[in-house]
């Protein structure tokens, strides 16, 4: 019975979007994302869940600012596992263009671990659909050896 | 009733206005700034490319034995402006339409566009100087590609011998 809900599972992962401290700009492509029929990322079975204990893919924008630092990490550690981190854009992988500046603490792969890495700034809604499949392809193999997040 | 059955038609006759990705490839549109490359063949090792990245994504390291600079752009610090390839001054870095850059985790510090530019060698003694590929001596030294290609010591020497040689015809032509 679990075998088949994990083989079932992967195809209806629900997304959570965690903003720490982002411009806004990658927060507009993942409603765009999500949003316009356009895009559309439903047509591989995501959709997105208001509350993080309903979650299976963390999609995280922003470079984690001090500021925010602790709330979202309070959000983070509330999603169940095994949970697929997704960093969008350069933010949230490096501090993109905010690197080295006061309100951050470097590197942010301390606190959250990233499974896969959309580059850009913003990256088109393409790129970020193309992020979310190679999750999904991360997720199937974490249920299948029953392991837990990285970390 | 008749606006509806319009729009109804309009939308059969268009089909879906979905873009198919990620089961059909997307368009890209012609201006897309995705992945810079760079081309080793072309760099001049000017590092006006670092100094205007807002981002610091650009790092240029000697190499250990001194032969050469190391140039590496990391693509997940790279904001994607196109200030690089504006100002390199021999169209080495160029802004592809690349935006196929998702990886997983693990190669987040090595996802990036390295690659080896040599020195130059002065022509006449050797002495290491920047690299001189033909798109700058086309640009800056076409007036005199012999000297463009010489280090400052050779250059300053051929250029007072130039002079001196100058100044003596023109005396000899007075007398
Ligand atoms: S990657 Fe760019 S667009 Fe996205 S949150 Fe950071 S600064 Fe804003
Ligand atoms: S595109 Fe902009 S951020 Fe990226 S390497 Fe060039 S100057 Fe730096
Ligand atoms: S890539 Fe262009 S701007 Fe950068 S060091 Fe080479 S020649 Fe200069």
């Amino acid at each position: 019975m679990l075998k088949l809900i994990q083989k079932l599972v992967p195809r209806s992962p629900w997304i959570y979007r965690l903003n720490a401290g982002s411009c806004n700009g990658c927060d507009v492509e993942m409603a765009t994302t999500a949003l316009i029929p356009r895009y559309d990322v439903e047509r591989i079975g995501c959709k997105y869940c208001g509350s993080p204990r309903h979650a299976d893919l963390v999609l995280i924008s922003g470079p984690l600012n001090l500021r925010v630092r602790e709330k979202v990490l309070r959000v983070f550690n509330e999603i169940p596992h095994p949970k697929v981190t997704i960093g969008v854009g350069a933010c949230p992988a490096s501090g993109g263009c905010f690197r080295e500046g006061y309100s951050l603490e470097e590197p942010v792969d301390q606190y959250i671990p990233l499974d896969v890495i959309v580059p850009g700034c913003p990256p088109r809604p393409q790129a970020i659909i193309e992020g979310v499949v190679k999750a999904l392809d991360v997720w199937r193999k974490r249920l299948e050896e029953d392991t837990c997040c990285r970390f | 009733m008749l606006p509806f059955l319009k729009i109804m038609v309009r939308n059969l006759l268009q089909g879906p206005s979905t873009d198919p990705f990620p089961f059909a490839p997307a368009k890209t549109p012609a201006r897309f700034r995705g992945a810079a490359v760079h081309d080793s063949e072309k760099c001049i090792l000017c590092g006006i490319c670092r100094h205007v990245c807002a981002a610091g994504a650009i790092q240029l390291r000697a190499a250990e034995d001194g032969s050469g600079m190391q140039f590496m752009l990391w693509h997940n610090s790279c904001v994607y402006c196109g200030m690089c390839a504006h100002y390199c001054p021999t169209g080495a870095l160029t802004m592809s339409d690349n935006w196929h850059l998702s990886h997983l985790g693990e190669d987040k510090y090595t996802f990036s566009e390295d690659s080896f530019v040599p020195f130059g060698e002065c022509a006449q003694c050797g002495a290491r100087i920047q690299p001189r590929p033909n798109v700058i001596v086309e640009k800056l030294g076409g007036r005199a590609p012999d000297q463009f290609l010489l280090c400052p010591k050779c250059k300053r020497e051929s250029l007072v011998k130039h002079a001196s040689d100058t100044n003596l015809s023109q005396f000899r032509e007075k007398q």
